[in-house]
């Protein structure tokens, strides 16, 4: 089968310094890039967006429950889908307690076009209880990237989208709350910018298999499936 | 309040634009450290470790559970302790459904030392229902450097040894970290070992708050004069 070389103690551990002066490398990267985001400036958001909830209309405002910070999972869930975004519902699955955002002053919600009685028959499927609203009677989604019109010619993770067909994109939005109740759009991204919220794929990183996906650059004959199939 | 700057959508997307550049090439960079993970050797273990499971006794072979990958976490829990560390309790918290790995031939499990009944009752106490077992009485912790005793095994931390370390006079005790191991047959082989800040992007909340204005709140960040912080891990 294939599998890593086996190598003496020594000659292992010179490798593995050698990787972790990298792995140090990277933390540090990560470090200083994370210092450079909390110096974005943010935009106040002058449109009214309501959304349908369990509970009845909330306004973005309200999604931040007394909070200053709100993190937005878009959920890729089209009005007319019989079933969520596999993909988004693998990365609500591996998200475990978030406890410490609410004692850090920040909310988690999800928001999907879908109506919230199809929203919530999904997230009782799948035992969720995170606050999941609904932007089908609001341009949300649209204005922040994430749903498309038949015909648009769109943005995608900050580039034109280069397709014009009705469609849905993943991504994560950060939301700002002042003490004076206005709320500034502060941060999105997407594509693969919140791929490392999922656990599995942190963790299979540290194996010597990886993900097991066929976009990583793998020695000859490493088990590959396609990426994020 | 102390809160970001206001700026115009079109000044906001300029930074915003020149900061996506910059993660586009730490995803890279990521990606490239961990193509050189995946060409790391291994390590044939040929010291057999006997550990206390709610099945009975088991080796670390039997911790696969029949999968070439094991992830072993080394959750801090001394004997000594009634309760289990607070960072690697809020750790295994944040962690979701990893039904993903066993797909992927891989199983996670977490060791402690202290005796199974007191991580059983923990587990109980958590509601947590990931495999747990105890290395007590067994050489385990300290031979992967998490329990460092210089009596039993020379101290390392972090693959720095003690007698190279400055002010190495708290290095006793339990740490944490994790382990890969690969099975081939009946044999096992240690592939990989990280300890400290190698473990932190597991965290969903750290991941998560990373992308907010005020990231972690916690005083090792380069943040903006006033923003809230408290003590790192605190």
């Amino acid at each position: 089968m294939n599998m890593p070389p086996v190598a003496t103690e020594s000659e292992w551990l010179e490798k593995r310094i050698d990787l972790l002066k990298k792995e140090k490398e990277l933390t540090r990267q990560t470090d200083r890039l994370n210092a450079e985001r909390r110096r974005l400036p943010m935009v106040k958001v002058e449109k009214s967006y309501i959304f349908d909830s369990p509970e009845g209309k909330k306004s973005l405002l309200d999604l931040f429950e007394g909070r200053h910070q709100l993190v937005i999972y878009h959920f890729m869930y089209g009005p007319d889908w019989k079933e969520g975004c596999p993909g988004c519902t693998g990365f609500i699955n591996e998200i475990g307690n978030l406890d410490l955002l609410a004692q850090r002053d920040t909310t988690f919600a999800m928001v999907a076009r879908a109506p919230v009685s199809i929203l919530q028959a999904w997230a009782q499927k799948h035992g969720w209880n995170w606050t999941w609203v609904s932007s089908g009677e609001n341009d949300f989604n649209y204005d922040y990237h994430v749903s498309f019109r038949e015909g648009e010619e769109a943005t995608y993770n900050y580039a034109p989208r280069g397709r014009t067909d009705e469609g849905e994109g993943p991504g994560i939005s950060v939301f700002f709350r002042d003490d004076e109740d206005n709320v500034y759009h502060t941060y999105s991204n997407f594509a693969r910018g919140g791929e490392h919220a999922t656990d599995s794929y942190s963790l299979l990183d540290l194996t010597p298999y990886g993900r097991q996906e066929d976009f990583e650059d793998s020695p000859e004959g490493w088990p590959q499936k396609p990426t994020y199939g | 309040m102390i809160k970001p700057p206001v700026a115009s959508e079109s000044e906001w997307r300029a930074q915003r634009v020149e900061l996506l550049a910059e993660e586009k090439e730490l995803t890279k960079h990521k990606d490239r450290v961990n193509a050189q993970r995946r060409r790391l050797p291994m390590v044939e273990v040929t010291k057999e470790y006997l550990f206390d499971s709610a099945q009975g006794k088991r080796s670390l072979k039997d911790l696969f559970e029949g999968k070439h990958q094991l992830i072993v976490y080394h959750f801090m829990f001394d004997p000594e302790w009634d309760e289990g560390c607070m960072g690697c309790t809020g750790f295994v918290d944040a962690l979701g459904d990893l039904s993903m790995l066993g797909e992927r031939d891989t199983t996670f499990t977490l060791i402690s030392r202290a005796p199974l009944s007191k991580l059983l009752a923990y587990a109980a106490k958590r509601g947590w229902d990931r495999p747990w077992v105890s290395s007590f009485e067994s050489d385990f912790n300290y031979d992967y450097h998490v329990t460092l005793d210089e009596k039993v095994a020379p101290v390392e931390h972090n693959y720095v040894r003690a007698k190279e370390m400055k002010g190495s006079n708290g290095l006793e005790g339990e740490n944490h970290g994790m382990s890969v191991f690969f099975c081939d047959g009946d044999e096992v082989y240690h592939t990989y070992s990280s300890y400290s800040r190698g473990v932190e992007g597991v965290t969903d909340s750290y991941s998560l708050l990373d992308l907010t204005p005020y990231g972690r709140q916690e005083d090792f960040e380069d943040s903006p004069a006033g923003w809230p912080q408290k003590p790192t891990y605190g």
